[in-house]
């Protein structure tokens, strides 16, 4: 009994966990590269969501069954990664790039208008009338996300542990992004251009890299990553809500920093203990204090090891 | 000091003038008590972000601490029923301890992470006003709450005009402490952190101990704000009155109304939460007796308006006029040079050419 | 004995060595000059003499002891505070709930007066009943934590710039960081803060105390600007002086503490000749006011100039020190210095 529950503690923590390493990684990688907190990436996982129950609603996805279900999938993470993709892009190239002189706090700034922009976006989106928006009544409630991957338990209907393919969407998704990811960053030239922006802008300009292209192609991959894990999250959770973002987006931001901000695993790292800590909070203490726990996590690694888990603290010659 | 003494007493005596002279109606009353309860809180943040550069995204907690902390020791629900004047005070004291609670542990931050940590802070103070709710009465609210006394008279809720007067009065005390400091040694050891930190520390200015002081005063400020605020609805209404949202409304009020500057956080309150409870209210009225009915077009409810407009408010004036409305100007300044906008740095010393 | 000894300084980042085993000392009153090629490490020293960096090795002494924290009473008396005030905050946010239940509600009855003695005697009770785990042990971990938090921080921060700066160091930079926004007196006024005696209460309800003070400072403050020759700008903003101006700015600020060694980083940067001579004039005029001073310069003319003794440091290291004739001579110190563009 007691273990079957760990065990399914542990399922739904690493899921949640992988979805949100996904987030995760497209933070650490801007702020590894210009030092910013993108505020408005919890926001554009939100709308890449709310761009997908679009897509199920315009191609009647809800209506496809058996393998064209898997089709409909497919065809969601590609919208939601192009769109949210290119927003990121967007959001950097207007908002952010004409005050990378103007100092930090002004960057900061910027990126939390940013995400309100976003948020009030959902808010409209929501209120679209069309069937899957519940006609547009109710713009500010959650919508339902039609379970298009099903709920069966794998391993058997009476196992007290619930493995499903949703799951198995989860890792089937990510793990494959994130060895792309990998190979993009350690093998390609880009990815070296991207490794040298982050440690000396400076000096990879002199280097011929052209550093605005570089950060732009950052904010892109952040960005497609971004979407894929909104899709998979609505699928998985099968809601979503225009304020689901800041959540997301917090927890996010916090394995990020758990992690070591700037790191990759470390985002990773991080995010797979953030979904652990909610499920083991949620299962085992209480749900209304895990948002707590969570935060409390966040202080304290701030607090005691800033340069987080998997960070380095590097003296810095001045 | 001529100078800019100026817009702040233009903001007053305007401010005391207008129940006077045009027809004031509730609205306009409700309006004006949210601005100088939220010109109080901006007032806060102004000291730990304006002043000193600490960007604080969590100014909702402190506020919320004051009006739950006013609320218990004064509501009969509970033993302590101090009275409305010492409730003010200690909520500011309450204030200033969470804020030194806080600084303490976070304030060798560098500004990226301090600001997540104050947001943590921010976040973990609503979640836990709603879960002890044998203290707070959880999602309820803590109500009624006192009058304010002067003498033998009370000043009941429809009185408007008294509370508008008490309030402004109140503003008027804390923009004057402020001011004080401001134009002290403990302000100018605040800015020349923000300016400079290095720099600040090698002229002997002891940075965790100055910045501490900072918070601690700005918490101390926002609170009383809070505790106003409650006074004022003769309830602290539920947790989630002070979310996220309050905290970024208080930084758009400083950043709108210009970041350092006390007449500029005056202003900026007037601008974001006049939009918020005058023009808003007014759109919607109007639409609404433009004979369109409850429409259930989100669009068409200026309240869905309301992230919108502030992210705006922030990516533009950030952008166009980064220095904000009303600016800080400088001591004795007939003639001098206009004030460059303000610039954050990193802390680390810059290297240039290495020696 | 010498007004400054620095021994056996050396600064290691990673595998960088930016200044390797230098020594040498400071007499009072006399101008010192520290010069070498770019990279020599002549700035990083600078940084671990006013504590902007902890020598990796070595030490400094001013005026015969290394100006370093030192445990004290009060250091222990503020773990101590912390670690009380850890363990109560840690029982407290995780038992608050009960025994604000049995003490308060349980015991407050609408109307009638609340029986305090009782009710702390009923928190007590609570707070003695709370298991192990959920009471003394979070308890003891949160006055560890608060404790260690505080030693480990105060052993961190022993040798900081502003203790420095308070024990009579004053120093400009390398990219003259003025105060921006402020004005020209507040800019000094800033520099005079550890002179300067008004707390926090006194400030905020300006208490008589504060224009004694504020009278004293400004005529003060108005009096270096004047020596500096930027008295006409007083109220100006610093960002509005013209470069030349700005680094007397700086240097202004810096005597507003009353230093004993002031320290100055490159101060001819960017001057033209005239300017480079007035300055030369002014630092002259520093020393003449009893400040002992240390520079670092490139501009070859000022040095030779006005400098009693010269250091010479390349890749780190001392390679000579002298008086002017002594170094322009020394045929180390001249190859160091093959490619320059001032004549030695």
């Amino acid at each position: 009994m007691e273990l079957d529950f760990f065990f399914q503690q542990l399922i739904t923590g690493l899921s949640n966990g992988m979805i949100i390493a996904l987030i995760a990684i497209g933070y650490t990688m801007v702020y590894g590269i210009i030092e910013l907190i993108n505020f408005a990436h919890g926001d554009l996982f939100m709308l890449g969501a709310f761009l997908a129950l679009t897509v199920v609603g315009a191609f009647g996805l809800d209506a496809w069954a058996g393998g064209g279900t898997w089709m409909g999938v497919l065809l969601l993470l590609a919208c939601s990664a192009v769109f949210c993709a290119g927003l990121n892009w967007t959001i950097e190239r207007v908002a952010y790039r004409p005050l990378r002189a103007s100092g930090k706090l002004s960057l900061l700034v910027s990126a939390i208008g940013a995400s309100f922009i976003l948020v009030n976006l959902g808010l409209f989106w929501g209120g679209l009338p069309m069937e899957v928006f519940a006609g547009g009544v109710a713009a500010a409630a959650p919508k339902d996300f039609p379970p298009l991957v099903p709920n069966t338990n794998l391993l058997g209907a009476d196992s007290l542990v619930q493995l499903t393919p949703k799951d198995l969407l989860v890792f089937g998704v990510t793990l494959p992004l994130m060895l792309g990811l990998t190979w993009i960053v350690t093998r390609t030239r880009l990815g070296k251009a991207m490794r040298a922006t982050a440690q000396n802008p400076i000096a990879a300009r002199l280097m011929g890299i052209d550093t605005d292209r570089v950060i732009g192609a950052t904010f892109l991959i952040g960005g497609a990553l971004g979407g894929f894990a909104s899709v998979i999250y609505a699928l998985y959770n099968n809601t979503i809500s225009f304020q689901m973002g800041y959540r997301a987006g917090m927890d996010a931001f916090t394995a990020a920093v758990l992690g070591g901000i700037g790191s990759m695993p470390g985002a990773v790292a991080g995010a797979l203990v953030i979904g652990l800590v909610r499920a083991m909070s949620d299962g085992y203490l209480e749900t209304r204090w895990t948002n707590t726990i969570v935060f409390g996590i966040l202080v304290l690694i701030l607090i005691f090891r800033p340069s987080g888990l998997l960070g380095s603290r590097a003296k810095e010659k001045v | 000091m001529r100078a800019r003494l100026n817009p702040i007493l233009l903001f007053f005596a305007v401010a005391a003038a207008l129940p006077l002279f045009f027809g004031a109606t509730g609205l306009f009353y409700d309006a004006f008590q949210s601005i100088f309860v939220f010109a109080l809180v901006g007032l806060g943040l102004n000291i730990i972000t304006g002043f000193t550069g600490m960007l604080n995204l969590g100014m909702a907690a402190f506020m919320a601490l004051g009006a739950y902390g006013f609320a218990i020791l004064t509501c009969d629900i509970y033993p302590f029923q101090i009275g409305f004047w010492w409730g003010l005070l200690l909520s500011g004291a309450i204030g200033a301890l969470a804020g030194f609670l806080l600084g303490a542990p976070t304030l060798g931050l560098s500004g990226d992470y301090l600001a997540i940590v104050t947001m943590g802070f921010g976040e973990i103070t609503l979640d836990v006003l709603k879960n002890l709710e044998a203290i707070t009465q959880g999602t309820q609210g803590i109500n009624p709450l006192p009058r304010p006394t002067i003498g033998g008279w009370s000043i009941e809720l429809q009185d408007e005009r008294s509370w508008y007067y008490l309030l402004l009065v109140i503003l008027g005390v804390a923009v004057l402490l402020v001011r004080h400091l401001e134009r002290s040694r403990t302000g100018r050891a605040w800015l020349s952190i923000r300016e400079d930190a290095l720099a600040s520390q090698c002229m002997g200015i002891p940075p965790k101990r100055t910045r501490m002081i900072a918070f601690a005063t700005g918490s101390a400020v926002a609170a009383v704000g809070g505790a106003l605020f409650a006074a004022l609805l003769s309830s602290t209404g539920e947790p989630n009155s002070y979310d996220f949202q309050v905290s970024i409304l208080a930084l758009c009020i400083i950043i709108v109304g210009g970041m350092g500057s006390i007449a500029g956080t005056l202003i900026g309150a007037v601008v974001m939460v006049g939009m918020n409870s005058l023009v808003l209210v007014k759109i919607a009225d109007w639409l609404g007796s433009r004979d369109h009915g409850a429409s259930s077009n989100v669009l068409a409810s200026p309240n869905n308006w309301k992230y919108l407009i502030f992210g705006l408010a922030l990516i533009l004036v950030v952008r166009l006029k980064p220095e904000g409305l009303v600016p800080p100007r400088l001591e004795g300044d007939a003639g001098a040079v206009p004030p460059q906008p303000p610039k954050s740095r990193s802390d680390a010393p810059r290297g240039g050419a290495s020696a | 004995m010498s007004l400054l000894e620095v021994r056996d300084i050396t600064m290691r980042f990673g595998g960088l060595t930016a200044v390797d085993g230098v020594s040498f000392d400071l007499r009072q009153g006399e101008i010192l000059a520290v010069i070498g090629p770019n990279g020599a490490g002549k700035t990083t020293l600078f940084n671990a003499i006013t504590g902007v960096y902890e020598p990796t090795q070595g030490s400094v002494k001013f005026r015969g002891s290394e100006v370093r924290r030192q445990p004290d009473a009060k250091l222990a008396i503020r773990s101590a505070a912390v670690a009380v005030l850890g363990a109560i905050s840690t029982f407290v946010a995780l038992n608050a709930q009960p025994i604000w239940l049995a003490a308060i509600d349980a015991n407050y009855v609408l109307g009638k007066p609340f029986p305090w003695q009782k009710a702390f005697a009923d928190a007590w009770t609570t707070a003695r009943a709370v298991p192990l785990v959920w009471g003394i042990i979070p308890a003891i971990v949160g006055a560890i934590t608060g404790a260690a938090t505080v030693l480990a921080l105060w052993h961190r921060l022993r040798r900081t710039p502003d203790l420095i700066a308070r024990a009579g160091l004053a120093r400009t930079f390398q990219n003259i960081r003025l105060f921006s926004d402020l004005s020209l007196i507040e800019n000094v006024l800033v520099g005079m803060d550890s002179r300067l005696h008004c707390g926090y209460w006194t400030n905020l309800l300006r208490l008589p105390a504060f224009s004694r003070e504020h009278s004293r400072s400004t005529a003060e403050a108005m009096e270096l600007l004047e020596f500096a020759g930027l008295a006409d700008r007083a109220h100006a903003a610093a960002s509005s002086l013209p470069y030349g101006h700005r680094r007397r700015l700086e240097i202004a600020r810096a005597l507003a503490s009353k230093p004993a060694v002031l320290l100055l980083d490159e101060p001819a940067a960017g001057m033209n000749p005239s300017e480079v001579t007035s300055l030369m004039q002014l630092i002259q005029r520093v020393r003449d006011r009893g400040v002992t001073v240390i520079l670092i310069e490139h501009h070859m003319k000022l040095v030779m100039g006005i400098s009693d003794r010269i250091v010479v440091l390349q890749y780190g290291r001392k390679i000579g020190e002298g008086t002017p004739l002594e170094i322009r001579s020394d045929r180390r110190c001249i190859e160091a210095y093959l490619g320059a563009e001032d004549e030695l």
